[in-house]
Order: C-alpha cells, then sequence, then structure tokens
C-alpha cells in the first residue's frame, strides 16, 4: 500500500478516536475554570458507550428519514475528516476542489438532520430545525469567505495543497492566521452549537437549537448524533489548526507538535469562551454571525493591500 | 459514416411524423381509449428522436457534429443536439406521467383532447426550436411554442387565477417576442442572411454586438426567467396543468438559455461588461429567486421561484464563460459554460421531478397548499423518497447530479480568479460566497418543503392516498437520473465538454474533463457504502438491545393535535423577515386578549416585488392613457372602417414621399 493513503487512514482514525477526547477536554477545562471538579476528561467516552447499550425509541410519527438520518450524519462526518490533514499527513481524500466537498458534504449532514427533526412533528423539534437552517446559512459565508481567500491566495483548491504551498515569505500570511482564525473560531461555536450561540448543557427546550433537534432521539440513534457532533467539533478546530500548518516548514514532526498544542490551545480557548460568556438572544445571532461575515471580508481587504 | 448519417436523418423525420400522428389518434371515440393510444404513439416518437439524437450525438466526432436537413433550414451541430437531448429526454418521462395525470382531468370531463393536441404541438415546436437554422422557422417555431403552450394551460379556463396567471403568460410571450424581432432584424442587417450558420459577427466593433446581446438577453431572459423579467413565472406556473408545469419549468425556459447561448455564439466574444452584467443579474436571480420560495405557500409557486433561481445558477456559468471568453482564457470558458450547460440539464431532470411529485400529491389532496399538507411519508412512502431525492439533487447537496454542476461552477470562479489575477480574486470571492449562500437558502427551502409536506402528522386529513404505477416510472426515471449523474458523471462531462470545445472556444482546454472526476464517483460510492454498513450495524445494535415506538416528548402535555406542528410559515419566518421589504412580506397576528382566549389569526404571505412595484403600476398608467383616448371607441363598425381608411392613406402617403 501506498505510504500516503496509509497515512490518510491513519489520520482519519485518529480524527475520529480522538474527537470525543476533545470535547472532554473541553469540559473539563471549563469546570475547572468555573470551579468545579468536573467529570473526568474521558467522560464523553463513557456517555458514548452507554448510549450503544440502551434500548432505541421512536417516535410514533416518525417514518424513515429519522431511522437514516443518525447514518447519514455520520458518514458525512467522516467524510468531511477524511478530507482535513493531521499534522503534515495527506489526507486520505484530497482532489482539487475538495474544500466545496468538505463544506456541501457537512450540507448533507445538516439537510437529513433537519428533516429528522421535523419527522417527530413536535414544535419543539420544528423550532430547533427552524433555528438551524436559519444559522446555517448565515454561517456559510463565513467558511467561503475565509477558506476561500486562502485559496486563492495559495492559488490552489484542495486543503492540503493549500498549506503545501504556502510560503511563509510572504507576511500577509501572518495577519491571515490571526483574521482566519477569529471568524473560523466564530464558525466553529456556531456550527457546533457551543456557548455563545447554543448551551449544550441547557435545560429548557425553548432555547436550544441543536439539543432539542435530538430530543426525541436515544439508544443508538442518540449515540450516532452525539458521535458526529464530537467529530464535527474536533473537525472545527482542526480547520483552525491546519492555518498555522506552513509553520512545520514541512517537517512531520513539527506538523505533529503544531497539531497536538493547537488542539490543547484550542480546546483552553473554547472553555475561557464558554466560561465567560453567557448565550446570546435568539434575534442577537444573526447579527454575531454577520460580524463573522464582516471579519471574513476583512480578508478581502488585505489580500487587496499585499497583491 | 455518410451512410449513418443519411440513416439517422430518415430516423429523425420519422420520428416527428409519428410524434404528430399521434395526433390522429384522439379522433377515437372513447376518451381513455383516444388518450392512451395517442400518448402511446407519442411516446414511440419520442422514444426513437431520443434514439436518433443519441446516435448522432455518440458516433459523430466533434468536428463533423454539423450536419443540414432540408436544403439548410436545420441544422444539428453540437449545441442543438445537446438541447434535443434534454427536451427528449424531459419529454418522455413526462408523457408516461400524462397516462395517471390525464385520468383525473377526464372524471372531472375537461376538454383533454385538446390538451393533448396543444402539448403534442408543443413538443414538436420546442424541438423545432433547437434545429432550426433559419431566423423565420426559428420565430414562427417560438410563436407556435409559446401559444401551444398558453392554450395548453388553460385547461380549466373558467377559474379566475388560471386566467390570470396565463395572461402573464401569454403577455410575457408576446412582449419578448419583440425583443426577438428586432435582434433577428439587426442580424439580417449586418449578414443581409436569414440563415444561422450565415450569422457570425466576431469581433465586430462597435456597439452592434453588445447591442444584440442585450436584446437577446431581455428577449429569451424574459422567457428563462431572470430576476427582473421573472414575474410572469410565479403566475403561469401553478395554474398550469402539472404535466405542462414541468415540461414549462424542464424545458420551455431553457429555451431561452438556448437562445442566449445561440446568440453568443453569432457575435462572440462580446465586450467583457455583457459577462458581468449577466453575471450580477444571474446572482440577484439565484439569491432572491431562492428567497420568494422559501416564502411560499403554494407548492408549485415555490417550485416556480426555484426555477428562477437555478436559471440563476446557469446565468452565472454563463456570465464566467462570457469573461473567459472576452480574455480569451478557454479553460475558465469551458468550466463556465460546461457549468452552465450540465446544470441546464440537471435542472431540468430535478426541476420535471419535483413537479410530478407536487402533481401527484395535488391529485390526491386537491390543493396546492402545503401547510394543509403533512405526514404523506406514511401513506406513500416511496413517493416521498423520490420527491427527498429531486430535494437533495435540487439543493446542490452530494451525492445527486446538482452538487456535480454547482461544483463545475465553484472550479471556474476559482479558475477565474488564478488566471485572470489583479482584482478578479476579490469579486469572484463575492461570487463564491453568494453561491454558498443560495446553498444554504435552498437547504432551508427544501427541509421545509419536504418535511411540511410528507413528514409529521396530517394537518389535514387524507382519505385515500391513490398512486399509480406510471407515476412510479416517471419520476423513478427522473430519480435515476438524478442518481446517475450524480454517482457518475463521467459520460455526462464527456457530452457536454464536447459541445463547449467545438462550439465555444477557439483552443481546447482540458479543464473540464481533468477534474477527478473518478475520484468523486469513488468518494460517493464510500458514502452509499458507508451508509449501507452503518444501517446493518445500526440494525444489528437494535435487535440486541431493543427498539420501541412511542410517543413523542410533548412537554407533558398529553392533548397534542397536528395544528401543533410547526408551519411552513413559522420554519420560515426568521429568514423572510431578513429579507422583508424585498419579499414584501406580511403579516398579520391577530390574537384575542380576552381571559378567556377565543380564536386567534396568523397569516402571512409574500407579494412578488417586480410585479407589484412595477409590472402592476406601469399598466395601470397605461389604462390611464388609453381612458383617455377611449373617445375612438365606438360601437359603430363604420367608424373603424373610417379609421382603417385614414391609417392606410396615411401610410401610403409616406411611402409614397419616401422614396
Amino acid at each position: 500500500m501506498d505510504i500516503k493513503i496509509l497515512q490518510g487512514i491513519i489520520s482519519l482514525i485518529i480524527i475520529l478516536i480522538l474527537a470525543p477526547l476533545f470535547a472532554g477536554l473541553v469540559n473539563k477545562q471549563k469546570a475547572i475554570l468555573t470551579g468545579r471538579v468536573g467529570a473526568p476528561i474521558l467522560q464523553p467516552y463513557y456517555e458514548l458507550i452507554k448510549l450503544i447499550k440502551k434500548e432505541t425509541i421512536n417516535a410514533s410519527s416518525s417514518s424513515f428519514i429519522s431511522r437514516v438520518s443518525p447514518i447519514i450524519n455520520l458518514t458525512s462526518l467522516i467524510i468531511a475528516a477524511a478530507i482535513l490533514p493531521v499534522g503534515f499527513w495527506k489526507p486520505l481524500i484530497s482532489f482539487n476542489g475538495d474544500i466545496i466537498l468538505f463544506a456541501y458534504i457537512l450540507g448533507l449532514a445538516r439537510f437529513f438532520q433537519i428533516l429528522a427533526a421535523m419527522d417527530i412533528g413536535s414544535s419543539f423539534e420544528g423550532m430547533g430545525a427552524s433555528r438551524e437552517a436559519t444559522f446555517a446559512l448565515f454561517a456559510e459565508p463565513i467558511f467561503f469567505f475565509t477558506i476561500g481567500s486562502i485559496s486563492f491566495l495559495s492559488g490552489y483548491t484542495s486543503i492540503y495543497d493549500i498549506y503545501h504551498s504556502i510560503q511563509l515569505t510572504n507576511i500577509s500570511y501572518e495577519v491571515f492566521i490571526v483574521i482566519c482564525s477569529i471568524s473560523v473560531f466564530m464558525l466553529a461555536v456556531t456550527e457546533c452549537s457551543r456557548m455563545p450561540i447554543d448551551d449544550p448543557n441547557t435545560h429548557l427546550e425553548l432555547t436550544m437549537i441543536h439539543e432539542v433537534m435530538i430530543l426525541d432521539n436515544s439508544g443508538i440513534d442518540l449515540f450516532l448524533y452525539q458521535y458526529s457532533s464530537y467529530i464535527k467539533l474536533f473537525i472545527y478546530a482542526i480547520l483552525e489548526i491546519s492555518f498555522f500548518y506552513p509553520f512545520s516548514q514541512q517537517s512531520y514532526i513539527l506538523g505533529i507538535i503544531i497539531f497536538i498544542t493547537g488542539s490543547l490551545a484550542l480546546s483552553f480557548t473554547l472553555g475561557v469562551v464558554e466560561t465567560i460568556t453567557s448565550r446570546y438572544k435568539m434575534k442577537n445571532i444573526p447579527q454575531y454571525l454577520l460580524f463573522a461575515t464582516a471579519i471574513g471580508i476583512l480578508n478581502l481587504l488585505i489580500y487587496t493591500f499585499t497583491k | 459514416m455518410n451512410h449513418l448519417n443519411d440513416y439517422s436523418n430518415i430516423l429523425f423525420i420519422v420520428a416527428f411524423v409519428i410524434q404528430f400522428l399521434s395526433i390522429v389518434f384522439l379522433f377515437i371515440k372513447n376518451e381513455r381509449k383516444a388518450l392512451f393510444s395517442s400518448n402511446i404513439v407519442l411516446l414511440i416518437g419520442l422514444i426513437i428522436g431520443f434514439i436518433s439524437t443519441l446516435s448522432t450525438a455518440l458516433f459523430s466526432s466533434s468536428e463533423v457534429l454539423t450536419k443540414n436537413i432540408f436544403n439548410n433550414w436545420l441544422s444539428l451541430d453540437a449545441l442543438s443536439i445537446y438541447f434535443l437531448f434534454i427536451i427528449q429526454l424531459i419529454a418522455i418521462p413526462t408523457t408516461i406521467y400524462n397516462f395517471s395525470y390525464l385520468q383525473h382531468y377526464i372524471e372531472k370531463k375537461r376538454p383533454v383532447k385538446s390538451f393533448i393536441i396543444f402539448y403534442v404541438i408543443l413538443l414538436i415546436s420546442t424541438q423545432f426550436i433547437v434545429i432550426a437554422n433559419q431566423s423565420i422557422l426559428f420565430l414562427v417555431s417560438w410563436e407556435v411554442m409559446s401559444i401551444a403552450g398558453y392554450l395548453a394551460m388553460i385547461l380549466e379556463k373558467e377559474k379566475e387565477e388560471v386566467q390570470r396567471g396565463s395572461f402573464y403568460y401569454f403577455a410575457a410571450s408576446h412582449v419578448l417576442i419583440f425583443f426577438l424581432y428586432i435582434m433577428f432584424f439587426l442580424l439580417h442587417h449586418q449578414t443581409k442572411s436569414w440563415y444561422f450558420s450565415d450569422y457570425n459577427l466576431s469581433f465586430s466593433t462597435g456597439i452592434i454586438a453588445p447591442l444584440i446581446f442585450i436584446l437577446s438577453f431581455i428577449g429569451f431572459g424574459i422567457k428563462a426567467g431572470f430576476m427582473p423579467f421573472h414575474f410572469w413565472l410565479p403566475q403561469a406556473h401553478p395554474i398550469a396543468p402539472t404535466v405542462l408545469s414541468a415540461f414549462l419549468s424542464g424545458v420551455i425556459i431553457k429555451m431561452g438559455i438556448y437562445g442566449i447561448l445561440r446568440t453568443f455564439l453569432f457575435i462572440k466574444p462580446l465586450p467583457e461588461w455583457c459577462g458581468w452584467l449577466v453575471l450580477i443579474l444571474s446572482m440577484v436571480s439565484a439569491i432572491f429567486g431562492v428567497w420568494y420560495a422559501l416564502a411560499q405557500h403554494d407548492i408549485k409557486r415555490l417550485l416556480a421561484y426555484h426555477s428562477i433561481e437555478n436559471v440563476g445558477i446557469i446565468g452565472i456559468g454563463i456570465g464566467i464563460g462570457l469573461i473567459g471568453s472576452t480574455n480569451n482564457l478557454p479553460a475558465i470558458e469551458v468550466l463556465g459554460f460546461g457549468g452552465a450547460l450540465l446544470h441546464t440539464l440537471n435542472h431540468a431532470i430535478f426541476k420535471s421531478l419535483l413537479f410530478i411529485g407536487s402533481g401527484v400529491v395535488y391529485q390526491n389532496l386537491g390543493t396546492r397548499n402545503i401547510e394543509l399538507m403533512g405526514g404523506l411519508v406514511h401513506r406513500a412512502k416511496y413517493i416521498a423518497l423520490l420527491f427527498l431525492i429531486g430535494s437533495v439533487a435540487i439543493s446542490g447537496i452530494p451525492p445527486f447530479n446538482g452538487f456535480i454542476s454547482e461544483f463545475i461552477i465553484y472550479m471556474s470562479f476559482f479558475k477565474s480568479a488564478n488566471e485572470l489575477k489583479n482584482y478578479y480574486p476579490i469579486l469572484m470571492l463575492m461570487f463564491v460566497v453568494g453561491l454558498a449562500f443560495v446553498g444554504g437558502l435552498a437547504v432551508a427551502c427544501f427541509t421545509k418543503v419536504n418535511s411540511i409536506m410528507f413528514l409529521g402528522s396530517e394537518r389535514k386529513e387524507v382519505k385515500h392516498f391513490h398512486t399509480s404505477i406510471f407515476d412510479y416510472i416517471s419520476l423513478g426515471i427522473f430519480a435515476l437520473l438524478c442518481a446517475v449523474i450524480g454517482f457518475y458523471p463521467q459520460p455526462f462531462i464527456g457530452i457536454v465538454n464536447k459541445v463547449v470545445q467545438s462550439k465555444f472556444v477557439y483552443k481546447t482546454s482540458s479543464a473540464l474533463i481533468s477534474i477527478n472526476w473518478l475520484y468523486i464517483t469513488f468518494i460517493f460510492g464510500t458514502i452509499a457504502f458507508l451508509i449501507f454498513i452503518l444501517y446493518l450495524i445500526k440494525l444489528k445494535l437494535e435487535q440486541k438491545f431493543g427498539i420501541r415506538i412511542s410517543a413523542a416528548w410533548g412537554c407533558g402535555y398529553e392533548f397534542i393535535t397536528p395544528r401543533m406542528q410547526y408551519t411552513a410559515s413559522s420554519f420560515a419566518d426568521e429568514l423572510n423577515t431578513i429579507a422583508k421589504p424585498i419579499l414584501v412580506y406580511h403579516k398579520e397576528v391577530k390574537v384575542s386578549n380576552n381571559a378567556f382566549p377565543l380564536k386567534s389569526k396568523f397569516e402571512s404571505h409574500s407579494k412578488d416585488f417586480v410585479d407589484i412595484k412595477f409590472i402592476l403600476p406601469s399598466f395601470n398608467i397605461l389604462k390611464n392613457l388609453i381612458k383617455k383616448i377611449e373617445f375612438f371607441s365606438q360601437t359603430d363598425l363604420r367608424y373603424y372602417i373610417a379609421y382603417l381608411l385614414i391609417i392606410i392613406t396615411i401610410f401610403s402617403l409616406i411611402a409614397f414621399l419616401w422614396t
């Protein structure tokens, strides 16, 4: 087997295995920062294993959509994970235009998640689905502004090629990283339903987005949804970390070090942000997202001035 | 080779004759038998035509694709064959759907036979448009198509909405033909010929080429439904019989695209601002087309607005292609035009699927209002599944065909940013983001449609849901095409590439075929495989740990009714409110403030901005003007004869003095 493919498979497995750990890390740090002991770092794994062993309950008004949606969700997340590089290794899926596939494969997951939520026919899920559709719409431009401008800067349309080709002699790249990191961070917070947008720990259905959509799922379905949401968070973290790969100067070891320190730093940042912010009012969320988009436009200006 | 050409020529003519002969079978007395036999004959004609088109497309190499029939009046070149392919491909399943759809109208004692006549004429004239090589023939076919479409549309002519909607269609068709007259007059004036093959204004200087292009963009753009000219589409599509709306949206509006591309071939290359104009108008159409769609409750009107969105996406591809051709960069041109052409095919497929799917629902429920639907998945699982495939495809989501064409258009943006440098990347990035935004809106819109129509529980009780085998065949063919182009795009990319290489570019470029399509096939295959494997695992685990069905969580409330579900308006409310002024979105809430709440009322609707701000006011102005000269209108016939005489005298005097 080609060594590149082997590396790709290894990095995919790393992502799939470490994803719950990342969420656990964030939760632990958040607990410490708020003065609690908190659950063990491995808690997400325990919960996932517990979920598998539970009975699955389907709502009486649900159809085949609710049954296949969790699977489609996980599948698309796995494919999306296979596009992202870990360290400096070539990802399993890498071709010209894979950034578009990345955005749209997450769209597939979202499409079916919204449908599955509406499938229950309860207004709680409807509320979550409507919110998800609305906020996702504003999140999409952020992704394309940041990744698109980096792609134009490098002249490539594959994530691996983009980071492989960027030369640090171009000073503008450092400024780029700062801005892109901020906007991708805001994007990640939105897409993964983290704190300023959505509170995963809330106990009122009316205020939730992502959690309310999976309100009626249990057992293996809930396992699939939860696991996909862990992967999603980790994917966005990796997307953010990959901005720093050009610093590794094409060395594998440096790449891995960047990956590890980046993950730790990001989980810390998420913990801090979740500690010091409170959830926004629903009607303010579009403004928050437009702010992130505006930062994306800032990218454009930098791009113009450095050309 | 020559022999083969003759052979397929004959086949070609035979196909038309058979299609036309299907009208004869309508003389059979028994209405059901008449319809059945004429539809069968029409279908045979279409299939023969499709086979001859395919054989011409496959057996001729790209250089000698042009061939002329009937003394140059008809001609088949790559572009014609491609559109002929689309027309026949869509017409076959649509005609199959006729079998089940028209039964419904026979029961209602409608003039179904006349509908079939106009439908056949519509099909034939549409095919003639794309193979016409002569301006007059083209214009005549165009008019026949428009009028046949109008006459087929008024099947239920005593309904007021039908009169209104069909009049919009009729008026729009007549306005646009004037632009086409002027355009062909200009072309004739420049080249002194009536034949398309002689029209060649390449590199002509001055205003004439852009002028012709603008005229064609307005004229054909009205048919295609680009944004400021789209106003007739949402009025005409809902009231047309479903077979016709599927064909209108799938094929007839694509004739506008064909016209624009054909005109471009006469006058290429154009100055760059033409490309930007097309790009910007298309982007506006794409964004607001889908946004309007989100605000609709009428399923067919919603789909009509979606056609505007998709025409916008096609237009974006054309715009990029135009920019590429101005800058003489074949790679951009190939990607732009290639994306546009493939999306034309794709949109024809999934839009017909969705229209026919909505037709099946309409037949059973008797309403187009999606707020009264719901829970249909429990009645007709496979209709829901097929409709879902169409929805995923139209939202541009992998692994279906919509993704492939949108992917090409995305690539064209990236390519032009790379090759044109300068300030282009910034502009292109704006378009990339715009297209992503359109994708997001389409997801919101189609999750809404699917979930409100098919999922949840029934808002209005459905007594019985009847589906026929023909529904499944025609929907199945479309769904299969969606999947085939999605999973294995290579042959279709090959066809599109052939068209673009032979007609549009000066220098060949491998930009389209060099995209790693096999890789995409592989990834989509993996997706399907993974879904299958995970499903098996899930079944196994469910078996082991148990599965049961229980009521949904209602926060402790026991008396949940279907009316408590999220509705289409509540689902889309947040997004509609953002674009309130443009969507002309009205919301009215009446809540009684009694201690014991009485009946409350909520309603929301959206009107077309262009329609109520420009079209209707301008007609009012016209009406007032006409009122001022009302005294000319008399009841006596002799007055009119006098008017005629006066006018003839004036004209002959002018003519006399002129020479």
